[in-house]
């Protein structure tokens, strides 16, 4: 299965080159989802037809589906809050939903939550091909920088906890097993790895991290920018290639979008095509290894299965 | 005699606890059997739960006892070991074991928080600070006191300084075996107390460590205390403060029985002279200067931070703080006891072993024994030339404990690496962990130093800085103090006494404000209060004043700047104290 | 005879167990501030200070009762920090 990213900032048509790519890949007879796990749906407009949160069907060979993010993180903390109001009887007194008020906001939790949606849209075996229509880059990036950071503090806490698990070995030895009163219930601390429930988390959530780390990096995803011929569109671009690079992520495409092709232009936009001709000169020689496809600028924006697909095989093929 | 004294002294003790003892805990303290203690109340099983009151007597004592209660009389007896005894046990009951009572209880009432708490709540914030202060000067002072006075020791007797080479090695092998491998507790232990002995045994029997040079030994130990400083608690510190209890224990019980059992007559001068030289050389008046020399025995102001930092936090029953707080106290004035009994018969005895070289230099050992006066001169003298070579105030206790044994079977010389193995292992594990408390100490300390300059405070306060600094500042103190360790000791016990004084006042404070004791037991608290800090004032004054001038220039610098600091201290403390008393200022102890 | 066994036997446990306690005191001061520590970097987004991706603290959130309670409690006890250092090591 290859997962396709589309990265870009807002306005610059990741939906719409998403939503074209899905449809030319459906039509080649791939199974395909195409998602937006923007917080800004578009995906319903492009397709023109309404998109719920649970995956329907477009057409024979194309689902789309459009991620409500708040509601999962909602969904989740949720469940976390009544887990939490069984094990820590004595906090609920000190009302826990007043701290998970504070989560809903804290950093990173959305992030995190993308990064399930993702997780869990790919764990769809049925797919040939899932496409995202991603959030604003910066969003994108933090959550495709995710995997790598969370494995730092993680390796970080389990040094930690071993280190705590070896002291109280020591006690243990001495003692015997440690047991604490813990909200009025008698709980064995245990020293061992496999007896300790957050080592045990820490440790499966590294593995967890580690294989979607491996899995942006791998070479069935696809991570592609959709920009436009602009000065400081260029430097941006430039700089998330170097960033993801660093992530050890490669990014494929490059899809400069609305691209002036005009033949006789009017005075007014002359100046803007020669931005753009040095533009592209700058980019086809600073850029390398990587494929630039122009998209030019459209009388109207597409909309509908047929003028997508029109897009795919002209210009994203 | 020496039974005589021993039995005499129990019997004070014990009389005077259920006496005086019973009649502050009903007046003043006023425990009450059915109010929950914090350690109830707060119970979390780390920090706070009940401990079994024998088991905390026995916690407590060993916390308290160390080299201070051996050290202190082995030094003062050069005015006769009548007076030294007296101060034992009437400084003990008068002051001493109230300021150890009223500090636990008072602590108790507040929840177990420590007794500079307490005092910051009852006397003010800035007593807080002084409190800080004396105890950072305590804690480089007893570093340069006890290095000097194992230094002394050490020098003059290869046996002590293998023995306790070897058992800091018993201690790492404990260690590994308690913490590292999963051999049955008992066991481990058993290992542990048999390899102790073997280091004593040992260290009698191929006294091989031999480094005579005064020098070195300050340099070992100065490396010793920044590395043992650094390790992590279960390496080294650990294991040894555990195996030290059996020391303690054992040196304890043996000491008991031998000083009952010898039926000895003192030998050693009853009285010397009120103003025998006893500090650093300088003629010593006994009052006021007797409690800058026996410290823990009599009073010592650290007890009020060691019963109000855990001891408090594990009493069961407010009932049982008497036994806990007062009865330790007590039985460390048991210990001096025994110390003074010991070198009191067997003093004499000692000196007679190294006639020719006290003849040698230039002293008269027949007129010692005769004239009283004569042997208050030159006492100290004696037992500190290197050329006779006792080794101190601990060689001449070491050696005393020696003939003591002696007199129930066991070979003097062991018995002399015994006793030299007893103070020597408080003494390293005191230097390990006075060190790791004044870098916190220190870090405290500094902490105004932020606002001037941040870089600087950043880097005084770097652990291996503040280690190092606080090591060096204690061994410049004796290595290029002249090897002064009883101006040293003077200094240490003068701060220590200093803490006393503030633990005591804020006890006072305490008893009248929130307790609203009698006025005849209020008079019980204040009285000793004032009369100790009027005490300690003017052994200071005289200290500044007759023994830093006759130092080395680095000691009148140092220890003459920090006594100044402490006497400036003490006095806004004294009037910290007025204004809060006479306010009639009530801090609402949690009940 | 028999009761004196039993007094013999329950001073034993009873010293046992203070010996035990004795030989682990600094080890388990040790053990709570590690505990303290990593539980304060864990719940950093409740204290204000940076604290792991939110991802790994909800994940082990539910099993961080006792760190929990550690980290109240040491909180409560921070105005004497001073008493806990000093009373744990023992100067004399």
């Amino acid at each position: 299965m290859n997962v396709y990213y589309f990265l870009g900032k807002g306005g610059v048509g990741k939906t719409t080159v998403s939503a074209a790519w899905s449809v030319g890949l459906a039509k080649k007879g791939l199974k395909t989802l195409v998602a937006s796990i923007d917080p800004a749906h578009n995906l319903g407009d492009a397709f023109a037809t309404p998109i719920s949160d649970r995956i329907m069907h477009i057409n024979a060979h194309l689902d789309a589906v459009e991620v409500n993010i708040e509601e999962m993180i909602r969904a989740y903390l949720n469940e976390l809050s009544t887990k939490m109001k069984n094990t820590y009887r004595y906090l609920s007194a000190m009302n826990i939903d007043r701290y998970f008020d504070i989560l809903k906001n804290s950093p990173g939790i959305e992030e995190y939550a993308t990064m399930e949606a993702i997780k869990r849209l790919i764990a769809l075996r049925d797919y040939d091909a899932v496409v995202f229509d991603t959030p604003p880059t910066g969003m994108t990036i933090r959550v495709l920088a995710m995997p790598p950071v969370s494995l730092v503090w993680t390796e970080q806490l389990i040094k930690m906890r071993k280190r705590i698990l070896s002291t109280r070995g020591m006690v243990e030895r001495v003692q015997g097993k440690f047991e604490a009163e813990v909200d009025g219930e008698k709980v064995v601390l245990s020293s061992s790895e496999k007896e300790d429930p957050i080592m045990q988390e820490l440790l499966s959530y590294r593995e967890e991290l580690r294989a979607l780390r491996d899995m942006l990096s791998s070479d069935y995803s696809y991570v592609n920018i959709v920009t436009m011929a602009e000065d400081l569109a260029l430097f941006e671009t430039k700089r998330i290639i170097k960033l993801l690079d660093g992530f050890k992520i490669k990014v494929r495409n490059i899809f400069l979008n609305k691209f002036f092709e005009i033949k006789n232009p009017p005075d007014e936009i002359k100046g803007k095509i020669e931005e753009q001709e040095k533009v592209i000169e700058k980019m086809k020689t600073e850029i390398k290894g990587i494929e630039i496809k122009d998209i030019p600028l459209l009388r109207k924006s597409p909309r509908g299965i047929d003028e997508l697909f029109n897009i795919y095989s002209k210009y994203l093929a | 005699m020496s039974s005589l004294i021993v039995l005499i002294g129990a019997a004070f003790y014990i009389v005077s606890y259920f006496t005086y003892g019973k009649s502050l805990e009903r007046n003043v303290v006023r425990a009450d059997g059915s109010t929950p203690t914090p350690a109830i109340r707060l119970r979390d099983n780390v920090d706070y739960l009940p401990a079994h009151k024998f088991v905390l007597f026995g916690h407590h004592f060993a916390s308290i006892a160390g080299a201070g209660p051996i050290v202190g009389p082995a030094i003062a007896v050069v005015w006769g070991w009548f007076p030294a005894l007296l101060w034992v046990w009437f400084g003990n009951l008068f002051i001493g074991s109230i300021h150890d009572y009223l500090s636990l209880m008072a602590s108790v009432r507040y929840d177990g928080k420590s007794i500079q708490y307490v005092s910051g709540k009852l006397m003010g914030e800035s007593s807080k600070y002084i409190f800080e202060v004396y105890v950072y000067f305590t804690l480089i002072l007893v570093v340069a006191a006890f290095m000097g006075v194992f230094g002394a020791l050490a020098s003059k007797s290869p046996a002590i300084l293998t023995a306790s080479t070897l058992f800091m090695v018993a201690a790492l092998i404990e260690g590994q075996l308690l913490y590292k491998t999963k051999l049955p507790f008992w066991l481990s232990s058993a290992i542990g107390v048999a390899l102790t002995i073997l280091s004593i045994v040992v260290g009698f029997l191929w006294p091989f460590i031999n480094v005579p040079s005064l020098n070195t030994l300050y340099w070992l130990q100065f490396i010793y205390i920044i590395f043992a400083a650094t390790l992590p608690v279960w390496f080294l510190l650990q294991p040894r403060d555990y195996l030290n209890s059996y020391i303690l224990w054992g040196g304890v019980i043996i000491a008991t029985i031998a000083a009952v059992i010898a039926f000895r007559g003192f030998s050693w001068p009853a009285y010397t002279g009120f103003s025998a030289k006893v500090i650093s050389g300088q003629p010593s008046p006994f009052w006021p200067t007797v409690p800058l020399v026996i410290a823990c025995g009599a009073l010592s102001g650290f007890h009020s931070i060691v019963g109000s930092g855990t001891t408090s936090k594990q009493l069961d029953n407010e009932l049982s703080g008497l036994f806990v707080g007062y009865g330790a106290m007590f039985m460390e004035g048991m210990l001096s006891t025994i110390v003074i009994t010991s070198i009191g018969a067997f003093g004499l005895v000692v000196f007679q072993g190294f006639a020719d070289k006290i003849a040698a230099a230039g002293f008269d050992l027949a007129k010692m024994s005769s004239d009283a006066t004569y042997f208050g001169q030159v006492g100290a003298a004696v037992i500190n030339s290197k050329d006779v070579g006792i080794g101190g105030a601990l060689g001449i206790f070491t050696k005393s404990f020696g003939q003591l044994l002696n007199v129930i079977g066991v070979p003097v010389k062991l018995g002399i690496t015994l006793g030299g193995l007893w103070a020597s292992a408080f003494i390293l594990t005191t230097l390990d962990t006075t060190n790791r408390l004044a870098r916190y100490a220190f870090q405290e300390l500094v902490e105004p130093i932020k606002k001037v300059s941040k870089g600087l405070h950043g880097f005084l306060t770097d652990r291996w800085v503040a280690s190092i600094l606080a090591a060096a500042f204690g061994f410049f103190l004796i290595a290029k103090g002249g090897n002064a360790y009883t101006a040293l000791w003077a200094g240490f016990a003068g701060a220590n006494q200093l803490l006393a004084s503030i633990a005591m006042l804020t006890a006072a404070t305490w008893v009248k404000n929130v307790q609203k004791a009698s006025t005849g037991m209020l008079a019980a608290v204040l009285i000793p209060a004032f009369f100790l800090w009027i005490t300690v004032f003017s052994a200071l004054i005289w200290f500044l004043v007759k023994v830093v001038p006759a130092t080395t220039p680095v000691l009148q610098v140092i220890l003459g700047g920090f006594v100044v600091i402490m006497l400036v201290l003490d006095v806004f403390l004294v009037i910290n104290f007025f204004k809060n008393y006479n306010q009639g200022k009530k801090a609402t102890a949690k009940a | 005879m028999k009761r004196l066994l039993y007094f013999l036997k329950k001073s034993f446990d009873v010293f046992d167990k203070a010996m035990k306690e004795d030989s682990t005191s600094f080890i388990r001061k040790q053990l709570e501030e590690e505990e303290n520590i990593f539980a304060l970097i864990t719940m950093g987004i409740f204290s204000g200070i940076p604290s792991p991706p939110t991802g790994i603290v909800l994940r082990i959130l539910p099993h961080m009762s006792r760190e929990i309670s550690i980290m109240i409690k040491r909180s409560a006890n921070l105005d004497d920090v001073f008493g806990e250092i000093m009373g744990t090591f023992n100067v004399d």
